[in-house]
């Protein structure tokens, strides 16, 4: 338990001391306000068909995860491997899972604190019209969940490589495949097929939880994933030292 | 406190390290010493857990190393070769966090970290950012780190390397005062280091153990005969055969760019006042006569390590012919000045 404390002390530390991670808060920010003024501007359209605004603003903005992940992770383990300093790490009394766990857990902490501001936009609305706040809840899980799994996956990545760079390709290449299955979802005709790619499809599964829909298929796929990548990440690790 | 026995790691087809044993005994000084390349980091890796051995077994006071791995590297504390830290983080940050991952509770972390501190002298720089810190300073940083959580063994990967020679100095005495609390392992290529600080020496090259001992018993076991180092004004012409032929000379040999002779005599024999003689009643300048000191550790271990090893790790050690009087690149005026 010590060592994945003072892991995930020390990352949290370094996301808010590097610049990058200010400049993504940033543009976290910018990006997710136009898409909620936007989101605004077009249900005040009285053409429009309406719906709860908070509802569209999730199903836009979880796409952005598929940048923020390989972004977020990529520095994780690489750099450790590439400077050295993984060789004072891992001869601590520590093993690669803890370590993996509390560098996981400051990403997710990190993340999460890129959502915090977002909530001002719910306030806002809050302010004008009745909000449903058991939907904004799910929307919220959802988005924690799909970001779990992706940093996750950005973390074996990262473990997988000295490189940066290469980390974050590998990471947004693997995301990629996974938001293509949700796309395919849509083009197969085979039924059984078109079944399991809804099952992993993360379209749907935003969508059904920006409804306020949680099913626990979709508990147990996203938990479930994020301990296999994590799981993954810390074989990497291992594996290092045997070569 | 140590015992590694029979370590053996491969990379791939590559063996770079084939079946060393060492023990470091409590209190102890053990100094390891191999040219570049000779296995030292890996050997050193295995012997701190960072990288499983191909065969072989490590216990560190008494406890396995893969068997239990926590209580084991609880007693060790390691600087590597490249001392790598965050460099974002302040220095008592750092030492804070490094405490914490060795299980140190909150109060314990706070005295250790004074300690620390002050035996590695870090005082005036624990606030400063670990990026902005002298290469000296961040060593002392890593030896810090090393010491934190008290272990009883201490194994220091090439301390001196890449710092100027006032850097080396400090370090050295640091070392030598850390002796006192810790056993210690200490890797590193250069001799007079090892002569400076160490109880004892293990040469290692290619992967094996070609020699273990104190410096003295390696030094009395490799010494050759006695020479003397002679200069003659403008080195006349016929005077390395007259000195040759001197009684208790057995040979003259050329003792580099200065024009100086070696000659190298029969074990006991001093023939100085004969070379004077000679000198004066030639009509000779002699501007230097002079004993060379015995074989240093730097004699023998270049004549160790570059001699043929397909003969193979032991065998070399009774079988070679005893040390000759070093090349010029070898030779003791370079070794005091590395020293200094």
């Amino acid at each position: 338990m010590n060592g994945v404390l003072a892991t995930y002390r020390r990352e949290l530390r370094a996301f808010f001391f590097s610049p990058l991670a200010y400049v993504m808060l940033f543009f976290f920010l910018v990006v997710t306000g136009v898409i909620f003024v936007y989101i605004v501007g077009q249900l005040n359209n009285p053409a429009s068909p309406g719906g709860p605004p908070l509802k569209f603003f999730f199903t836009a903005t979880w796409l952005m995860l598929l940048l923020l992940g390989p972004l977020l992770t990529m520095r994780l383990v690489s750099e450790e491997l590439r400077s050295g300093s993984i060789e004072v790490l891992m001869t601590a009394p520590v093993t690669e899972g803890q370590v993996i766990a509390g560098k996981f857990l400051a990403a997710l902490t990190f993340y999460a604190f890129l959502w915090l501001p977002t909530l001002g936009y719910a306030g806002m609305i809050a302010l004008y019209e009745k909000v449903d706040w058991g939907p904004v809840v799910a929307g919220y899980l959802g988005v924690l969940l799909i970001g779990a799994l992706f940093l996750a996956i950005g973390i074996f990545s990262s473990a997988m490589t000295r490189s940066q760079l290469l980390a974050a390709m590998m990471t947004a290449a693997l995301l990629f495949v996974l938001f293509l299955l949700g796309v395919f979802e849509e083009l197969v005709n085979n039924d059984v097929l078109k079944r399991a790619l809804g099952y992993v499809s993360i379209f749907n599964h935003i969508d059904e939880l920006a409804n306020g829909i949680v099913d626990t298929r979709r508990l147990v796929f996203y938990l479930s994933g994020t301990l296999f990548f994590l799981f993954l990440a810390s074989r990497a690790l291992e594996d290092k030292k045997w070569r | 406190m140590i015992e590694a026995h029979d370590l053996t790691r491969r990379y791939g087809d590559f063996t770079a390290v084939s079946g060393i044993s060492l023990s470091v005994k409590e209190g102890e000084i053990l100094g390891m010493l191999g040219p570049n390349g000779a296995g030292k980091t890996t050997t050193i890796r295995m012997i701190t857990g960072f990288l499983p051995p191909t065969s072989g077994t490590v216990t560190v006071d008494g406890k396995d190393l893969f068997e239990s791995p926590r209580e084991a590297r609880r007693q060790l504390g390691y600087l590597p070769e490249n001392v790598s830290l965050y460099p974002e983080m302040r220095v008592d940050e750092y030492l804070d966090y490094r405490a914490r991952l060795e299980g140190l509770s909150r109060g314990e972390t706070r005295s250790a970290i004074a300690v620390a501190v002050e035996r590695c002298l870090l005082g005036d720089v624990r606030h400063q950012i670990i990026g902005t810190l002298s290469k000296g300073f961040r060593q002392r940083v890593g030896l810090a780190t090393a010491i934190l959580h008290n272990p009883r063994v201490l194994v220091l990967d090439e301390p001196t390397v890449g710092l100027d020679p006032k850097q080396i100095i400090s370090i050295r005495e640091l070392i030598r005062e850390l002796g006192r609390q810790h056993t210690l392992l200490l890797s590193t290529h250069i001799l007079p280091e090892v002569e400076l600080l160490c109880d004892r020496v293990v040469i290692i090259d290619q992967g094996q153990i070609i020699a273990e001992g104190t410096p003295e018993s390696l030094r009395e076991r490799w010494t050759g005969n006695p020479s003397l180092r002679v200069i003659l004004k403008d080195a006349p012409s016929g005077a390395a055969e007259a000195l040759a032929s001197l009684p208790g000379v057995l040979r003259v040999k050329d003792g580099g760019p200065d024009g100086s002779w070696i000659l190298e005599c029969e074990p006991g024999s001093d023939p100085r006042e004969e070379v004077f003689r000679t000198a004066v009643s030639a009509g000779w300048v002699l501007l230097e006569l002079g004993r060379q000191r015995g074989a240093t550790l730097e004699d023998i271990f270049v004549r160790l390590t570059t001699a043929d090893v397909a003969a193979g790790g032991a065998a070399k050690l009774e079988g070679a012919p005893p040390l000759e009087t070093p090349a010029a690149p070898a030779g003791e005026n370079e070794t005091e000045e590395v020293v200094s």
